[in-house]
């Protein structure tokens, strides 16, 4: 088993003025010292940024962060994959551990993508896709569009969701944005792709997770009490005909990820998951089985999956409201929900929580994501 | 479009266009029967090497969207694109939709492939794209 020690965070927003090295480091040396340990007894670091490379034209970057803060000659990683890059890291780490490679790894989750150079999100500019116009809302939008077709699902359905995002977004002051929206303020905003509204998609941020995991025997020593049942990783199946409506792949890791922990959806208290458009939800609501197909809608519109509801989704306020700098996201979602296990997490904290699931979904090819991750936490 | 037969297509091997006929261009591989758009030179399941695919037959339009943020490539704003049935392929295409008729799109109606100029190509240069139109555009 492996256990969370430490975790830290940079809250998300625009650091224009602050460099990646800065962002990251906030990060880590909060993770450190909520952990109580110091650079010098971490092992290895598994370290998440999805574009740096492109953005600022800077490769290796844990490297270049973690020599600053005096972590040296030691296994560094560096990870790219999309939006699950943070949660890929975690994955990573969590399987080094359970290797016996290591006792105590770092995963850090950092983004600076508030730069000038940063378009619209697509899937690669030389994607065929891309260039007959496939940017990132639009396939969401095509998700939300079919899913209204097939099920009944309405625009005041997926605008409950931004509804429900914004409240939650209002206890954390962690999030980007903190001000409330009717669905009546959503659905008037400014289309960007049919039906999907501005309100319906993620803003882009600047900020960094970080957590320290440590095996059985650490655990022990240090008192760590929050355990990590699994993390499941999964790239697309990229069937077609693609089936916008029923996300195979999605619904795949997650039940690998309740078949590994041996629980389901029912004992699962607190959902962070991969809201980046307000249909997203509704469809990882669904296959995360908190609803039967089709239903997600309804269920987002409920009031069931708002905090003192059945199964609370996304209490942080989620991407649609803490904000989304790419690679930190998955790791600010085990965060999140490591703080709701410990009962620290103020005025939003999900009642008596103890166990968690967080569920990552990145890149686009064939209609079908490149990469998904569930992971399942108790205490 | 005068002028427009002599522009470059935004991309080689995607689509061709002869007269008013213009067609995907797709690939099947011969072992499991499995068709592919784009053209794959093998087979990923089976590693076998395909065959050429025209994509001909009936077309229905499967979901579809106004994009209405700056464009990319510099296509028209707002334009629309979708994900279209090729039923005798057994395909669902992600394509550009015909940025006249978006009034007229409707979820299950059937399409039929078309060309123009629209947008840059990799290389800024102005091209043809294919897009579906519905089926009873006329022209």
């Amino acid at each position: 088993m492996v256990h969370i020690l430490g975790i830290g965070l940079t809250p998300f927003g625009r650091h224009v003025e602050r460099t990646i090295d800065h962002i990251g480091g906030q990060a880590v040396r909060a993770a450190l010292a909520d952990a109580g340990v110091s650079a010098r007894e971490i092992e290895g670091a598994f370290v998440a940024n999805a574009l740096g490379a492109m953005l600022l034209g800077d490769t290796t970057i844990g490297q270049t962060i973690l020599s600053g803060l005096g972590l040296r000659g030691l296994p560094v990683v560096n990870v790219e994959n999309a939006c699950t890059s943070g949660s890929t890291a975690l994955w990573l780490a969590w399987n080094a551990i359970r290797a016996g490679q290591m006792d105590v790894a770092l995963v850090l989750g950092v983004e600076k993508m508030c730069v000038p150079s940063l378009g619209l999100i697509d899937s690669g500019r030389t994607a065929i896709d891309t260039q007959l116009g496939l940017v990132t809302p639009a396939s969401f939008a095509l998700r939300a569009r079919r899913h209204m077709h097939e099920f009944g699902t309405t625009h005041a359905q997926m605008a409950a969701v931004v509804e429900k995002s914004r409240r939650h977004a209002l206890m954390n002051p962690d999030a980007m944005f903190r001000r409330a929206e009717t669905v009546e303020q959503v659905m008037a905003g400014p289309s960007v792709a049919d039906p999907l509204t501005r309100s319906e998609c993620c803003p882009i941020a600047d900020g960094a997770a970080a957590l320290v995991l440590v095996s059985d025997a650490l655990a022990r020593r240090h008192g760590a009490d929050i355990r990590i049942e699994s993390v499941v990783l999964r790239s697309g199946d990229y069937g077609n005909p693609a089936d916008l409506v029923r996300w195979k792949t999605d619904e795949e890791t997650a039940a690998r990820a309740y078949e590994m922990a041996g629980r389901g959806p029912e004992s699962i208290d607190i959902i962070e998951c991969h809201d980046a458009f307000s249909i997203a939800e509704i469809l990882h609501c669904e296959a995360l089985g908190l609803c039967a197909p089709g239903e997600g809608g309804r269920l987002a519109a409920s009031g069931e999956t708002a905090l003192g509801g059945r199964i609370p989704v996304n209490v942080s306020g989620g991407l649609l409201s803490r904000g989304h700098p790419v690679a930190a996201t998955g790791v600010a979602q085990i965060v999140e929900i490591a703080t709701h296990l410990r009962g620290q997490a103020g005025d939003r904290q999900v009642t008596g929580a103890r166990t968690g699931l967080a569920q990552c979904m990145g890149g686009d090819l064939a209609g079908d994501t490149k990469s998904c991750t569930v992971a399942i936490l108790s205490r | 479009m005068t002028g427009a037969e002599a522009l470059p297509p935004f991309a080689e091997d995607i689509f061709v266009s002869k007269g008013k006929g213009v067609q995907l261009l797709g690939s099947r591989c011969p072992q499991c029967g499995r068709a592919f758009f784009p053209r794959t030179g093998i087979c990923p399941d089976d590693g076998t090497a395909t065959e050429a695919l025209r994509l001909d037959g009936e077309a229905s339009l499967y979901s579809f969207t106004v994009v209405r943020t700056k464009p990319p490539f510099a296509l028209p704003a707002p334009y629309p694109v979708g994900y279209v049935d090729l039923p005798k392929h057994d395909l669902r295409v992600f394509m550009l939709l015909d940025p006249d008729r978006i009034d007229a799109l409707e979820i299950g109606m059937p399409m039929r492939l078309a060309s123009g100029e629209m947008g840059v190509d990799l290389k800024g240069r102005r091209c043809i794209r294919p897009y579906f139109t519905p089926a009873d555009t006329k022209g």
